[in-house]
């Protein structure tokens, strides 16, 4: 078996590890670093429950070599913090956004994603942009909901941060 | 959005909208699903499984170094027997489920052998190297193969490929169609579905050696039930059988029959020194879990001149897939639907036949609904059929023939016993919700050559929840399921323990149990822990399905903390020197005229110094079981109204709109209420527009990955607008109804009506589920050509 060495980034701390070649950044935050959050669901890089965030981009660790994260920054759910997933998860919560929670840590981290853009959407395109990560059980209307509300929440809070330095200029 | 009820004069007590408590580890990324679970020595597990519908095994070749590794049937015979799931209904056929196939396999998916290494890969690596040498047989995949008189049989013994056939007349349906001023016949088809919870199934066994426990994790619905059937097919006393469900990724019934897999696994968990665990893949999962729906139904129905039904007759099919479950068997599906095609209507004449059909398919389980979804399919589109024909409004129709509140509790056709509500009045106020009138305008508006034409369609349904073992055991069950236990623990600390035998796996029953918890005792939930799904921890239970665990698991909830808050009552009095009828329990204490004691200072005085509370006998801990005296069930209805959008080029259809009206019962918390409803319409939609397990004609499952499996997503799923009519039952604690399934039961219909509405010009009917673009434009296509033919036809009858 071939083994390589995968020098990469993790929430913040650098890590160098040994895996097989074969490894996908899964399984090598699952089983080697015990980064669970991050869920398999069909491991065909469709449902999104494996989502992370790899140089500030989404991505399906279940689709991604561990061997092509070399020098790699991947942010997973354990790591997700700041005002914006404090937004997101506080809307997830009151918005019935998660029931069994499976889906829910890569539903986050691409709705962080889109958060982060601060660009206004509506409903459809909410929906749209959040296709790639299913959720058999809420039936999305929460999930809609709350990542709109948490959109909102940031666009608000950075123009009220513009706001004040304004006026301290 | 409303509840007729009060709200609970307890502060985070019944009806209160708590926040789930289920929700913080989640988001946190903390949850423990089986596949997150850490052993040492744990190894892993893959399956070889027959890539062919049906064969004759005639060799299984391992290589030699991998013989320590690799387990087959003959290897596994010695330590597990296989388990056969019969029933008690006249004729039934059965055969064993084997725990690895022996001499043939009957589906694609069948597991076969299995390998185990240090790592999933390595494991599949070995089983790679696994041979399975087959002669292929004839395979029996469809409803017409599987009838036909020269059909190959699935097993070997059978005369036929019928697991049963039932059969049942109430009042005269000859008499109805000779009084009848119209009638229909129709032909109804559901084809096969995957269950899909997105956490695949899974199992890890351990035996612990120094204490001869073995303990079995497993993704499941129903531990003590899975904890059972190990020790039964092991030879094992159940004492020495511990089984534990994780946090799951959904269940959805997929998760509540007894698998060869665990059985399988336990079994090899005693031979060897190692843990062992083996998470499904998505294709195992497309393949191996139970699957669903695969009905088909011929339905006639007479009605008078003014609209009223006057008889149904049902022809039931169901394809049951290759062999019977534990403990829901094969004819689990066909006796629900004949038993629920009666729907919410006063029905005085009804006839019904049913057969379940052996196939070279997975074998079929509960998923939610169970079979309901088929029923009100059936009916619901025959109802606007019956109304087309007498040129009614649809709705209209529903209204006139539907059990109302005066006529509760009602009996049925089937013999069901419809406890409570106002069926009529949900489908007004969803008309009213959908805005009925307005869509009728702007269908009016729409030019005659709009490519896109908008359509109104209704489903509504009655559903029974949580039914008592009567009810399982006339569907011939052997294993009458109706029981469930509670315990609940006061500590020193004066906080509360509560340990039931139920499996909460998406449905916040850690909320709502305390809720109720909190009803009784005036806590915050903060203060309550609810434990489930460990049997070691928990009373007996039978577990998460068929809508029942708030009812059931509610009650026993609500029975053992009245029975602890006498006690507390009493202690409290004693303490407070004030006569118990003096004493309430209020805000964490118990509250007399002159003073109160808090829950804390009261349950450190019983228990470290009971000198002190003379009077009052041991232990602060009550286990209560409980069991509904009417054991015919709560029954919820809704009717859900679609807006559908039909493009006539594509067959694409797109809901535009979506309202229900539903009456569960008092509502416990109603944002785990909605939550349910949302999610269950979801999975309809999925049913009604998108999901599909398409067999080849060799039985070959082709549609077994995501990317051909479709799932609704965000996009697929409008903003649905939801109305509760909370009537309580008279038969449950609290009045409450079971929640769960009802979303999932009429949107196929409700759709399937809003399409035949909107394509109403042209006559098109589309009756088989999913209806995917395809289906939509064939069926369109179909009816203006037979529309032409006829046109042409009358053309030359005048000239």
């Amino acid at each position: 078996m071939n083994e390589i060495t995968v020098h990469l980034k993790v929430n913040g701390r650098p890590h160098t590890l040994r895996t097989a070649g074969r490894t996908t950044l899964a399984d090598l935050l699952r089983d080697q670093l015990g980064l669970t959050g991050l869920h398999l669901g069909c491991e065909q890089g469709v449902c999104g429950a494996c989502t992370v965030i790899v140089d500030g981009l989404p991505m399906r660790a279940c689709l991604t070599l561990a061997g092509a994260c070399e020098d790699s920054d991947v942010v997973t759910v354990e790591g997700l913090d700041g005002p914006d997933a404090d937004r997101l998860r506080d809307a997830f919560s009151r918005h019935g956004a998660l029931q069994c929670g499976f889906c829910t840590p890569g539903m986050l981290l691409s709705a962080h994603h889109l958060v982060r853009a601060r660009q206004p959407l509506d409903r459809e395109e909410v929906g749209v942009a959040l296709s790639g990560n299913i959720c058999r059980c809420t039936g999305y209307n929460g999930i809609v909901s709350a990542v709109r509300e948490a959109l909102e929440g940031g666009i608000a809070a950075e123009s009220a941060a513009v706001t004040t330095r304004n006026h301290e200029e | 959005m409303s509840t007729e009820r009060d709200v609970s004069v307890r502060r985070h007590g019944v009806g209160a909208a708590v926040p789930r408590r289920e929700d913080r580890r989640h988001l946190a990324g903390q949850g423990c699903f089986i596949a997150d679970v850490q052993l040492t020595g744990l190894c892993e597990v893959a399956f070889v499984r027959s890539q062919t519908a049906h064969g004759r095994i005639r060799e299984i070749s391992v290589p030699a170094e991998d013989r320590e590794a690799v387990w087959t049937a003959q290897r596994l015979a010695p330590f597990a027997e296989p388990l056969t799931a019969t029933s008690t209904l006249e004729g039934f056929r059965t055969a064993p489920l084997p725990n690895l196939a022996a001499d043939k396999v009957r589906y694609v998916g069948e597991p076969v052998a299995l390998a185990i290494a240090a790592t999933r890969a390595e494991a599949e690596d070995v089983a790679g190297r696994v041979g399975v040498h087959l002669e292929p047989l004839p395979a029996v995949v469809d409803f017409d193969t599987a009838l036909a008189r020269d059909a190959p049989t699935v097993h070997d013994d059978w005369p036929d490929n019928i697991f049963a056939t039932t059969s049942g007349e109430v009042g005269d349906v000859d008499a109805a169609a000779r009084e009848a001023a119209v009638s229909v016949t129709r032909e109804y088809t559901l084809h096969r579905q995957a269950v899909v919870p997105l956490e695949t199934r899974g199992v890890i066994a351990h035996y612990n050696r120094s204490t001869g426990e073995l303990v079995v994790w497993s993704s499941t619905q129903t531990p003590h039930m899975i904890r059972d059937m190990i020790a039964l097919q092991l030879g094992m006393e159940a004492r020495r059988v511990r089984v534990i469900a994780p946090d799951m990724g959904g269940g959805f019934g997929a998760k509540c029959s007894v698998y060869p897999e665990e059985i399988t696994l336990a079994a090899i968990a005693t031979q060897v020194d190692h843990p062992v665990r083996w998470v499904e893949d998505r294709w195992e999962a497309q393949v191996a879990s139970t699957q669903a729906r695969d009905h088909r139904h011929r339905i006639t129905a007479y009605a008078a001149a003014d609209g009223t039904l006057l008889g149904v007759e049902a022809d039931i099919l169901v394809n049951s897939g290759a062999y019977s479950v534990h403990p829901w068997t094969a004819t689990m599906d066909a006796t629900m639907a004949s038993a629920m095609i009666p729907g919410p209507y006063r029905l005085p004449n009804y006839r019904f036949r049913t057969r379940s059909l052996a196939s070279n398919k997975t074998p079929s389980g509960p998923y939610r609904g169970v079979a309901r979804p088929a029923a009100a399919f059936s009916i619901e589109r025959t109802i606007d059929e019956l109304a087309h024909e007498l040129a009614m409004e649809p709705y209209e129709m529903r209204i006139r023939n539907m059990v109302r509140s005066e006529d509760m509790p009602y009996v049925s056709a089937a013999d069901k016993v419809y406890d409570s509500g106002d069926y009529p009045e949900a489908v007004r106020r969803a008309t009213a919700l959908v805005e009925h009138d307005t869509w009728r305008e702007r269908q009016r508006a729409l030019p005659a050559s709009a490519r896109r034409r908008i359509g109104i369609g209704y489903g509504s349904f009655t559903e029974q929840t949580a039914h008592g073992c009567i009810e399982w055991a006339a569907r011939g069950l052997a294993v009458t399921i109706g029981t469930e236990g509670a315990r609940l623990a006061m500590d020193a600390t004066g906080s509360l323990s509560l340990s039931v035998g139920i499996k909460s796996h998406g449905q916040g029953s850690e909320t709502t149990l305390a809720q109720v918890v909190s009803e009784v005792f005036d806590v915050d939930l903060d203060h309550v822990t609810v434990s489930h799904g460990d049997t070691a921890m928990t009373p007996r239970g039978d577990g998460t399905f068929a809508s029942r665990t708030m009812v059931m698991a509610g009650g026993a909830t609500h029975g053992a903390a009245l029975a602890l808050a006498e006690k507390v009552m009493r202690i409290g009095a004693v303490l407070l020197d004030e006569p118990v009828q003096d004493v309430v329990l209020r805000d964490h204490a118990v509250v007399g005229k002159k003073g109160s004691v808090t829950y804390a200072q009261l349950a450190k005085e019983f228990l470290f110094t009971p000198d002190h509370v003379p009077g009052v006998e041991a232990g602060l801990e009550v286990v209560h079981h409980y069991r509904p005296e009417v054991q015919t069930g709560a029954f919820t209805y809704a009717t859900q109204a679609a807006v559908v959008e039909v493009d006539l080029d594509t067959g694409a259809v797109k809901l535009l709109d979506y309202a229900v009206v539903e009456d569960c019962g008092t509502v416990v918390n109603p944002r785990i209420v909605d939550g349910q409803i949302l999610g269950g319409i979801a999975q309809g939609i999925g049913n009604a527009l998108l999901e599909e397990i398409v067999h080849d004609a060799d039985g070959q499952p082709k549609s077994t990955s995501f990317l051909d499996y479709l799932l609704p997503g965000a996009s697929e799923v409008p903003q649905i607008k939801i109305e509760h009519m909370a009537t309580p039952s008279p038969y449950t604690v609290f009045g409450v109804k079971g929640a769960g399934e009802g979303g999932a039961i009429p949107p196929p219909a409700a759709i399937a009506n809003a399409i035949r509405d909107a394509l109403r010009e042209y006559g098109t009917e589309v009756n088989e589920t999913p209806m995917t673009p395809e289906r939509v434009w064939t069926a369109l296509r179909t009816s203006r050509m037979a529309a032409e033919a006829e046109g042409r036809a009358t053309l030359e009858a005048v000239r």
